[in-house]
């Protein structure tokens, strides 16, 4: 599930425009942590056409802040580096590049046996590939750090 | 409790006890046939499974093992264990797992057991894929182009043996697993280049899930769309055939929706499959159901691919159509009956069905993460319901989906006189069903839905590849996050924030699970702000 971050604030005008929940959406309210509650932040489970989303809501004023945090953190970066991580749960079987090696955006990087199927890891840009963590062999869980490329 | 109460007087009942090996929605299918015949039902379950909808339905369950396949629902010694302690005089392997094991139906011979299936030696014979295509190209039926024989890398000659073979079957090639079967170990291989290194991922992948590393090869057909035939056999010898389905709906070869009958084929069209399917079972003599599964080329060809010897996920919508209850039918003949009246007469009209039903796959997948599967546990699970509609489920609302088994859950069928009406039932119900805790496969489905491709009623725009080259996720994620955002916004401005020490004091109508559904809380607290 992708990532997304919401900012929601609607004024009051505003709640005639949303149209009421249909057949088939679905808003759940998840239990907040600590944390959450210390950020002023509530968490949903929403359903819409059969996707699933797990939602955050903070004020505004919070994510202009954070907002503002971040841009100033990257700009230290010269350059971005995409952590590649598994997706799924599984065995490593191939291993086709090395770290320090040069690869092209869609090159094929490695291949986690899972299900009774291999599936295979692409480049999503080009790059140099670094912090290869894994060998054939190796297990993975999900959104286990394999290798960066950047 | 169900254990004591009064069974169906059903006699003499064909069995008296039957072990059902398998788990999820075709346990409960098996145990619900079970219960209708009078005969008593054993489920058996890993850890994982404790609690699950199978084991609460049986009239007796046995612990056979931790949540791996490979330490319970495969282990066929405990398995039998099971059987022989219960005094199962029968047992029932559903599909996958062990089904098409001759050594499970070997087994229970040497138990004493009646393998509700076909013979040791028919599973064995049409399990070897190549030998069944062999007997199928000796008994005059057409099959797809390829090599008949296990290929062997030992070393650069047999490579290059190999790329001759293949340059003469003609790119692309499909390499597939001898052993396989449920569309694992295979592969698309497009130029003569990734040709070595594709056979030697098959063959690991093979080695991995069958035990077996043996691949052969097949032209890949573009546009083919994947049809096949349900026949019965019994003791006495007859075979028929009880109609076709259309399974072209796949994504890398795994089904997602299938239908019956085959859209767009004539009267004598649909007689020349059903024939073609009788006469490759007829090779090794049929006992029990099978499905013979063909390519129907855009040549209107059928190729012979494959027999599996089992009952199959998506054999409801042939019940549906032919008004029969298979699993019914198995049962009775593993008890030795002849094909059934009821049997014959749907053999009898299987080449002008008069309606139509129409399947889909529900699996805790994430279809815009490439079906990753993702187990996880169904807080909300509001199946759909009304004229026409029959639902098989494993799960009930709060089941774990675990992650050791096949992430499917549920099937969702309908029934209609004709395909447009299906097709517009399939929709009503797909509207109506509500999915929480888990990514699960509903958007996909309620997108192929309204596709040309797949509405179309000649069955034109039908193809095994038509997923791959068309279904694109992300448009409608992005349109759902946004509608998901306008809800959450709603809920937020609707209701106030929760306070550590209360944890939910929430307004909605009565619900199961751990957090409440906001639907009528939502709506009551906008009228008030209106």
């Amino acid at each position: 599930m992708a990532a997304a971050q919401l900012v929601v604030q609607p004024a009051p005008e505003e709640v005639d425009t949303f149209a009421p929940p249909r057949l088939g959406e679905l808003v759940a309210e998840l239990r907040p942590s600590p944390a959450d509650l210390a950020a002023g932040r509530r968490r949903y489970e929403v359903v819409v056409d059969g996707w699933r989303f797990e939602v955050s809501t903070e004020s505004a004023d919070r994510a202009e802040l954070r907002d503002r945090a971040r841009r100033a953190a990257s700009e230290h970066h010269v350059a971005a580096e995409m952590i590649l991580r598994a997706q799924i749960p599984g065995r490593v079987a191939r291993v086709w590049v090395s770290d320090g090696e040069q690869v092209e955006q869609g090159q094929r990087l490695l291949a986690i046996e899972a299900m009774k199927m291999e599936n295979e890891l692409r480049a999503p840009v080009a790059g140099v590939v670094r912090n290869l963590r894994v060998e054939p062999g190796a297990r993975v869980e999900r959104e286990d750090e394999l290798l960066t490329v950047g | 409790m169900r254990k004591d109460s009064p069974r169906e007087a059903v006699s003499p009942a064909l069995f008296g006890r039957v072990l059902v090996a398998n788990r999820g929605e075709i346990a409960v299918r098996v145990i619900r046939a079970c219960r209708e015949l009078g005969i008593e039902s054993v489920a058996v379950y890993s850890s994982a499974d404790a609690g699950a909808l199978h084991v609460r339905l049986a009239d007796r369950a046995v612990y056979i093992g931790p949540a791996p396949a490979v330490d319970s629902y495969l282990r066929i010694d405990r398995i039998l264990d099971a059987a022989e302690r219960m005094e199962c005089d029968a047992l029932h392997p559903g599909y996958g797992f062990l089904s098409e094991q001759p050594e499970i139906a070997e087994a229970c011979e040497a138990a004493g057991i009646t393998f509700i299936g076909p013979s040791r030696e028919a599973l064995a014979e049409l399990g070897d894929k190549l030998a069944a295509r062999k007997r199928a190209v000796d008994a005059g039926v057409p099959v797809v182009p390829g090599i008949f024989w296990p290929i062997v890398l030992a070393g650069e000659r047999d490579e290059a043996e190999l790329r001759e073979q293949a340059d003469r079957i003609g790119y692309p090639v499909l390499i597939k697993a001898a052993a396989g079967g449920g569309g694992r170990g295979m592969r698309r291989v497009g130029t003569r280049e990734e040709l070595i290194e594709a056979v030697h991922g098959a063959a690991r992948e093979a080695a991995a899930a069958f035990g077996d590393g043996s691949v052969y090869l097949e032209r890949y057909v573009e546009r083919a769309r994947h049809v096949e035939v349900q026949l019965l056999g019994d003791s006495q010898g007859q075979v028929i055939a009880l109609g076709e389905r259309d399974c072209s709906i796949q994504r890398r070869h795994q089904k997602l929706v299938e239908e019956a009958p085959a859209p767009g084929l004539t009267t004598e069209q649909r007689r020349e499959l059903h024939e073609l399917g009788v006469k490759v079972v007829r090779t090794v003599g049929l006992r029990n159901a099978a499905t013979a599964e063909f390519l129907f080329t855009p040549d209107a060809e059928f190729w012979f691919l494959e027999v599996n010897a089992r009952l199959q996920v998506e054999h409801g919508v042939t019940e549906l159509v032919s008004d029969l209850d298979l699993v019914h039918e198995q049962i009775a003949i593993a008890a030795g009956k002849p094909l059934s009246a009821r049997a014959l007469a749907a053999a009898a009209r299987a080449a002008e069905p008069v309606r139509h039903a129409i399947e889909v796959r529900l699996s805790a997948e994430d279809p815009a993460n490439a079906f990753a599967p993702g187990p996880g546990r169904l807080t909300r699970w509001r199946p759909p319901a009304g004229p026409g509609v029959r639902v098989d489920a494993g799960v009930e609302e709060g089941s774990d989906i675990p992650g050791d088994y096949d992430s499917m859950f549920a099937k969702l069928m309908v029934v209609a006189p004709d395909r447009p009406t299906a097709l517009r039932r399939m929709r009503r119900a797909l509207d109506e069903t509500e999915i929480a805790g888990v990514q699960s496969t509903l958007p996909f489905h309620r997108w192929i839905v309204t596709q040309p491709d797949f509405t179309d009623e000649s069955g034109a725009g039908l193809s095994t590849d038509l997923v791959a080259r068309t279904w694109e996720p992300a448009p409608l994620l992005s349109a759902a996050a946004l509608r998901a955002a306008e809800l959450t916004a709603l809920a937020a401005r609707a209701t106030p924030a929760p306070a550590a020490a209360r944890p939910r004091d929430k307004q909605s109508a009565s619900r199961k699970g751990d957090d409440a559904w906001w639907q009528a809380g939502v709506r009551e607290q906008l009228d008030e702000l209106r």
